[in-house]
């Protein structure tokens, strides 16, 4: 076990640094110069050109420059973003928080609905109502995120009017305390709904497989066999090994979702990751943009590293068939 | 003969079959595009957000171009990306896990540790910046696709490689002395290329569902007509001229489901015992 946790640590590690390697890499041989777009294309002012460039240590050999941004990182600075001279790591916070509430939200959703309808199938295997919901999992797998919550847009807000279009808050009423949140949670029914639609299927598809190769094992025949009640086995023994893979997959998907549902967020004008994303492209705010990169590599080091721990913890074998 | 079993298998299969038609009617879109385009795709008209009716079947868009004739030629692109990132990450995937599954040792110690850091990587976020950096030329979108999606190829062919290893036709060319990297080539992946070309063919979807959101975000080609660009654009006029937006992403879903159709299909053929569990796999 011990063994196995170096390990997985030292991956996590490694995959941080090379991560920030990429990250300065690309960032610092793409052309577009940020501090020309800072003055303004019509300024070609030189001294304030010049100014700026060593205020930002533009100037200084990339190498250093490297070292100076992992050095600050290792002081938990992460420098300031080059348009609003605000500190990086503030503008991410601030971001997150939205963001986590939309991701958070609809992976539960996601897996309770997609393992429930997983269950059921499996259950049903080969039966017209398998095909059916099977079929429609293939529909929602190959439709693009942004275009579903387009589609609910056009439904829900522009020809039904009952939901808001877009945004996280009503600006126009001016809500406190308890309207506020209800206020919210309006907001969200779309983007959720978009979201979790298209992670359904993912769910469903790893509960409904995982069960169906549970139920085909030998100890299950040999239960049978002993007269065990079916719905006993089903709760104790099918359930409990098949839900294991759903656990892992909640956990990457998770680490991932921060960017699956920065494109949501840009449909649906909510104020989270992916707006942020979006602007520090346009702007070319390199340091806002390796934080930001720099932060969902961590989170998703971090979140494999949990997802590894927990199923090692939940199934022996796995430690063990790694010494 | 063995087209005669091709086609056998095909037909063997619904998924195959489904999706092979499918592809079919793609290709016949793609190639023949200028024949069935109504209209110049690229021609401004002062037709603006009209409707769909006799004259434009899918309505015109808020620059009066027609959007069947787009819609046909859009799938050009998507099936160029497709194809292209797909086949760059198969055949990196296939060199990286035949060489680390078969030769083992230090290389599969570097190479198992490269697939270990590249799936935890935030590619989609990998690829946006690298797109918006270094500009959105198809040439630069389809070749940073493939460059991030390479990690399962290379998963599947290790595992191959290393279970191939252990047969006796390939410690007989070891005996005799055969060159180990001709051996790698010659015999571990022909013999092992299978699930890969089933897994590159679910790629194909994976690389043009990235390619319209990257032109939804407008960050795709702008002097090429794709799926994603029309709904980009459609986007503002989603209340007035819904049809932008709607026939587009319903091409999309076409095309994408054509190729998992059709990388299902293949696995199921590949093994008859996954049919039952599998929808298909990731």
């Amino acid at each position: 076990m011990a063994r196995y946790l170096r390990r997985r640590i030292l991956t996590g590690i490694l995959c941080i640094i090379a991560a920030l390697c990429i990250n300065f890499v690309i960032i610092h041989a793409a052309p577009g110069d940020p501090i020309r777009i800072l003055v303004g294309k019509d300024n070609p002012n030189p001294e304030l050109i010049a100014e700026l460039t060593e205020k930002y240590g533009l100037d200084q050999p990339k190498i250093v420059q490297f070292g100076k941004y992992v050095g600050n990182l290792l002081k938990g600075d992460m420098g300031v973003s080059i348009y609003t001279n605000e500190p990086v790591w503030d503008m991410i916070v601030q971001r997150l928080g939205p963001t986590a509430m939309l991701a958070l939200t609809s992976a539960v959703l996601a897996a309770i609905i997609g393992t429930a309808i997983g269950i059921f199938c499996a259950r049903r295997v080969g039966s017209k109502l398998d095909m059916i919901v099977g079929s429609v999992s293939y529909l929602f797998d190959s439709t693009p995120s942004f275009w579903l919550g387009l589609m609910l847009i056009l439904i829900f807000a522009s020809t039904l009017r009952i939901l808001p279009t877009s945004g996280m808050i009503d600006m126009r009423a001016d809500h406190e305390g308890f309207a506020k949140a209800l206020d919210i949670m309006k907001h969200m029914i779309l983007p959720v709904s978009a979201l979790t639609l298209t992670l359904i299927p993912y769910y469903f598809r790893i509960a409904r497989s995982s069960i169906i190769q549970v139920m085909g094992e030998d100890f299950i025949t040999t239960l049978r066999a002993t007269g065990v009640p079916e719905k006993r086995i089903f709760r104790k023994y099918i359930f409990r090994n098949a839900i294991l893979p759903t656990i892992t997959v909640f956990g990457i998907q998770l680490a991932y979702l921060v960017m699956g549902s920065a494109i949501i967020e840009i449909v649906f004008s909510w104020p989270g990751m992916g707006s942020l994303v979006m602007t520090a492209i346009t702007r070319r705010d390199y340091p806002l943009l390796m934080g930001i990169y720099l932060v969902l590599s961590i989170s998703v080091a971090v979140m494999m590293l949990v997802v590894d721990i927990l199923y090692s913890v939940l199934d022996p074998r796995i430690s063990h068939e790694c010494r | 003969m063995r087209l005669n079993n091709a086609i056998k298998t095909i037909n063997g299969n619904p998924q195959l079959r489904t999706g092979c038609i499918m592809l079919i009617i793609l290709l016949v879109i793609a190639l023949l595009a200028p024949i069935l385009a109504p209209h110049d795709p690229y021609a401004l008209s002062d037709d603006m957000v009209v409707a769909p009716c006799r004259e434009y079947l899918l309505g015109t868009d808020g620059l009066g171009r027609d959007i069947l004739s787009m819609i046909l030629y859009g799938a050009r692109t998507s099936l160029i990306v497709g194809f292209t990132a797909a086949i760059i990450a198969g055949i990196i995937g296939t060199l990286l896990g035949g060489f680390a599954g078969y030769f083992g040792g230090k290389i599969d110690g570097i190479i198992g540790e490269m697939i270990n850091i590249f799936m935890m990587m935030p590619s989609f976020f990998l690829i946006l910046i690298v797109v918006a950096l270094f500009g959105s030329g198809l040439f630069n979108v389809m070749v940073v696709i493939g460059l991030t999606t390479w990690v399962g190829n290379a998963k599947l062919m290790r595992a191959q490689a290393m279970s191939l290893r252990q047969r006796t036709f390939i410690k007989a060319a070891e005996a005799i002395g055969e060159n180990r990297i001709k051996i790698l080539f010659k015999h571990v992946i022909p013999n092992g290329i299978f699930p890969i070309v089933a897994n590159t063919t679910m790629g194909i979807s994976g690389a043009i569902l990235t390619e319209s959101s990257l032109a939804f975000l407008g960050l795709g080609d702008p002097n090429i007509i794709s799926w994603g660009q029309i709904i980009q654009n459609g986007k503002s006029y989603l209340v007035n001229g819904w049809w932008m937006c709607v026939f587009a992403g319903l091409a999309i879903i076409f095309t994408v489901i054509t190729f998992y159709l059709i990388g299902d299909g293949l696995n199921r053929v590949l093994s008859p015992k996954l049919s039952k569990v599998m929808f298909f796999t990731m």
